[in-house]
């Protein structure tokens, strides 16, 4: 007996979004993408949508919208969603000055519980050209599982799961942050032993943040945490790195953000976490150098460079 | 009474064994009775049956498996009766080493046979059972016997009296009128807060004023030890839990018998934070494991039964004095860290503190205030009057689709315990909400407050040492305490927390005055001292306790000069939960 396809829908038509949509209809499900902007199918089967009511026929419900468009997209969702349906994110942000989970946000606003986050170092062109690539998805619902493998996995994409879906949001976001100082040591010059001596603390600080606001320590040895800041460490041409570089070139953030085109997570999250850091009375020196340097002072990125090389 | 007087050992043989009226001419249950009328021995027998099934299933799997469930129940029960040395060492601790030798070399049928006898046996002592007629008889009796304790000089004049008199006690508020609608349409597990052993008492009080049915729920077994309460609980539908018990068996046999009951439509009641709060504290991190039963129970109604929804009504109860506060608190600090799950000998255990305690309560009036909470569903959308599920956004919902994936109704042990975590989350915050605080929280925070204060650097341990080492001036307490109440009564209209009746109006002087009355007449510590012109704080232990119930909310209601100190005080909910 045959199953009927998946129905997925799609929620974002920027590159991952197209991307997700490719991959998922190359699977042999049925997809809906929908997107606030008009736009050619990135697979001939998949459908195109600007009704927010069309995705409620999905199972699967894929969201790829930049953070701060979630949660207006929550509240568009909330009259829609009921308790069948799946929900799997693939956004780097945190809200608020609580660092909520996207994840946290969709099970307040709406009526799905089955929530999912899916990160790691998977690019939006590696998933529309089928190349070989992983991600974690985060969840604690078996079901949310299986939706995600028919729709993703089986083939050059391999996904591993985590029941921590906290863990794989936060390690996704701070990552995130901290591929800008990746960015930012290498134009700064820095050997190879001391960038590996700089990423090794971004991901004990990440931890450390991390475990404060939920998260399972050992999500960042995994993809969402060590894979991710590797991929961003090895070129993978992420944005938050091409502003790294400006940053350090002295190049004001509105030119540097411009330049790498697009929504950048990272950047909006330094801010944020070196004032959580502080609240909690938590040692951040990386997150708080960010946040200066994202704001256009040097003083501290200076300092940890030198304690660095020292 | 020397404990082991003929008397004393024939009371307590009646507590231990159930004693049941003969069942010759009840009448059988009308459509209009409460569920657990039709809890008869048949259907007693039939519960058993499924729980022993089920447990069987579950453990049963292969003999490594068998042999695994025997031996850890042996182990563990061996261990308990060697420690307990009375008469049910003497009866049973034979049969569990004999098997315990015997486990190895027994075939996979024979293991089966054993595993049946024991899970059966522990399913005959938990489950419980009900008459109609004792619940009549205690709805009488109880108001009667509450009355009499708290005014022995005067023979209450009629149950309506007794009735009144109870009535001025106990304050009933929140959601009773969607419960009584809702308690005929779907199983109710009501799921309260724990501070004190009256708690099912009063909670069994508050339920029959709001015309709402009897529930079944595991008493721990302390319940048992008193004769009278003892046959009360035994026929009142009441399912006994020996908290002494550590085998993983009995265990699976309590959350079973809990589960199928609930599936079975019975309206039950369970604590979910596990034991009473030894610190005074909302709880904040409950036990999942009856939880996730009942949350299991209602995915089996949906995928295998009568599709019948089970409500879970998160209930607060309050007390302005609490009967074991001063055991309970010595247990919290006593503790650094480890809890002894059963305090012997406190203050319930005697009668004394009973008399006392209640007599203390005379003309007090909404002494102990029930609230009773939106109730959730099993995936923590709340529940309107009418039996909906709501989302956040208010348009109801289906709760049978959570149950769903691609169209298939389904079990799904993993799904239901991430369910059950999320639920657990929304209970926690809803046993916040619907606090009532009292005078006695509200002065003790004042007094705590200020001792802290004046003693910064030293730690908790430190500042329970100083009695009697730091006042307040009586305006500058009733200046704090006023404000204290009004910031208090703020938050109440954002819907954050609820002040007791007699709190929102009153003088801070009376405030005072009333916390200082209840304490003083009762706890063998004096909490604080009232000087005339100023009060005294005595016992900083009693008043940490007191006070720790308005934690969630010390940063918020501290004035500006003391947001530090507040700061430290609410982080005690981390510290030293």
């Amino acid at each position: 007996m045959t199953e009927p396809p998946l129905r997925i829908a799609v929620l974002g038509g920027g590159p991952f979004g197209r991307a997700l949509a490719a991959a998922a209809a190359r699977r042999g499900a049925e997809v809906l993408l929908w997107s606030r902007r008009a736009q050619q199918p990135p697979e001939p089967s998949v459908r195109l949508g600007g009704e927010l009511s069309g995705v409620t026929g999905a199972d699967l419900l894929l969201l790829a919208v930049p953070s701060p468009y979630v949660e207006a997209l929550a509240e568009g969702l909330a009259p829609l969603l009921v308790g069948r349906h799946l929900l799997v994110h693939v956004s780097r942000g945190l809200l608020g000055e609580r660092l909520r989970t996207i994840g946290d946000l969709l099970v307040r606003r709406t009526a799905a519980r089955r929530v999912g986050a899916l990160a790691g170092p998977l690019s939006a062109e590696a998933l529309s050209a089928g190349a070989p690539a992983a991600a974690v998805l985060g969840t604690a619902f078996p079901e949310v599982e299986e939706a995600v493998r028919l729709a993703l996995g089986g083939g050059p994409l391999r996904i591993e799961t985590t029941s921590d879906r906290c863990g794989v949001e936060v390690a996704s976001a701070l990552v995130g942050l901290m591929a800008l100082a990746v960015g930012y040591a290498q134009r700064s010059g820095l050997s190879p032993a001391t960038l590996s001596a700089l990423l090794s603390r971004a991901l004990q600080e990440a931890r450390r943040l991390g475990e404060a606001l939920g998260a399972q320590p050992q999500t960042f040895e995994g993809l969402a945490g060590v894979g991710d800041l590797l991929a961003a460490a090895l070129g993978d041409g992420r944005p938050e790195v091409r502003i790294g570089r400006a940053l350090a070139e002295g190049r004001p953030l509105r030119e540097a953000a411009r330049s790498a085109g697009g929504h950048v997570e990272g950047v909006r999250l330094a801010s944020r976490v070196a004032a959580f850091a502080r609240r909690r009375g938590l040692q951040a020196p990386l997150t708080e150098a960010l946040a200066q340097a994202v704001e256009g002072r040097q003083s501290g990125w200076q300092a940890l460079i030198a304690a660095l090389q020292a | 009474m020397p404990l082991r007087s003929p008397l004393n050992l024939a009371l307590r043989a009646l507590s231990e064994r159930p004693l049941r009226l003969p069942r010759a001419g009840l009448r059988p249950p009308g459509p209009d009775d409460p569920p657990l009328f039709r809890f008869d021995p048949a259907e007693r027998r039939r519960v058993i049956e499924e729980v022993v099934r089920r447990v069987e299933a579950e453990v049963g799997t292969d003999r490594a498996a068998l042999e695994l469930a025997l031996n850890d129940a042996a182990r563990h029960e061996i261990r308990r009766l060697l420690e307990q040395k009375d008469e049910e060492t003497a009866q049973r601790l034979g049969q569990w080493k004999r098997l315990a030798r015997r486990l190895g070399r027994m075939s996979e049928q024979e293991l089966r046979e054993a595993l049946h006898e024991v899970t059966y046996a522990m399913a005959e002592d938990v489950a419980g059972y009900f008459d109609p007629r004792v619940y009549e008889l205690a709805r009488h009796l109880a108001p009667r016997l509450i009355a009499a304790v708290m005014e022995p000089g005067s023979l209450p004049r009629g149950l309506a009296d007794a009735q009144a008199a109870l009535d001025a006690l106990l304050e009933v508020e929140g959601e009773v009128r969607s419960l009584q609608a809702l308690h005929r349409r779907g199983t109710l597990v009501f799921v309260p807060t724990h501070s004190s052993n009256l708690d099912s008492i009063v909670l069994g009080q508050a339920l029959e004023r709001c015309g709402l049915p009897p529930v079944v729920y595991g008493a721990g077994k302390n319940l048992f030890t008193n004769p009278l309460l003892s046959f009360f609980m035994h026929n009142l539908g009441a399912y006994r839990v020996d908290r002494r018990i550590r085998a993983r068996l009995y265990k699976d046999v309590l959350k079973t018998y809990a589960a199928v009951m609930v599936e079975r439509g019975y309206h039950s009641l369970f604590f979910p934070g596990g034991t009473r709060s030894r610190s005074g504290m909302i709880e904040r991190r409950l036990k999942l494991g009856l939880l996730g039963a009942c949350v299991q129970a209602q995915a089996r109604r949906v995928v295998e039964g009568d599709g019948g929804r089970v409500w879970f009504v998160p209930t607060t109860i309050n007390y302005a004095l609490v009967l074991e506060a001063e055991s309970l608190a010595e247990d919290w600090l006593a503790r650094a860290g480890e809890s002894r799950f059963i305090l012997p000998h406190d203050e319930f255990s005697r009668l004394e503190r009973w008399v006392a305690f209640f007599r203390r309560l005379v003309g007090l009036r909404s002494a102990c205030v029930i609230r009773f909470g939106q109730p959730l569903d099993a995936y923590g959308n709340p529940v309107d009057a009418e039996g909906r599920s709501l989302a956040p956004d208010g348009h109801p919902v289906e709760p049978t689709d959570y149950v769903r994936f691609r169209g298939r109704a389904m079990l799904s042990p993993r799904r239901d315990r991430a369910y059950t975590r999320a639920l657990g989350a929304r209970l926690a915050e809803a046993y916040r909400r619907e606090t009532v605080l009292m005078a006695t929280n509200l002065v003790a925070h004042v007094l705590f407050r200020r001792l802290v204060a004046e003693t910064p650097g030293l730690d908790l341990f430190a500042r329970i040492r100083l009695r009697g080492e730091v006042a307040m001036a009586r305006e500058e307490l009733l200046a704090e305490v006023g404000e204290l109440r009004d910031r208090l009564a703020g938050l109440e209209r954002d819907g954050e927390v609820h002040l007791g009746p007699a709190l929102r109006d009153a003088e801070p002087a009376d405030i005072v005055d009333r916390a200082l009355r209840v304490w003083n007449g009762y706890h063998r510590r004096v909490a604080a001292h009232d000087l005339g012109g100023s009060v005294r704080a005595e016992d900083p232990m009693l008043l940490a306790y007191y006070q720790n119930r308005l934690l969630p909310w010390a940063e918020r209601v501290a004035p500006p000069t003391l947001r530090e100190v507040a700061r430290q005080l609410a982080a005690m909910e981390e510290e030293h939960p």
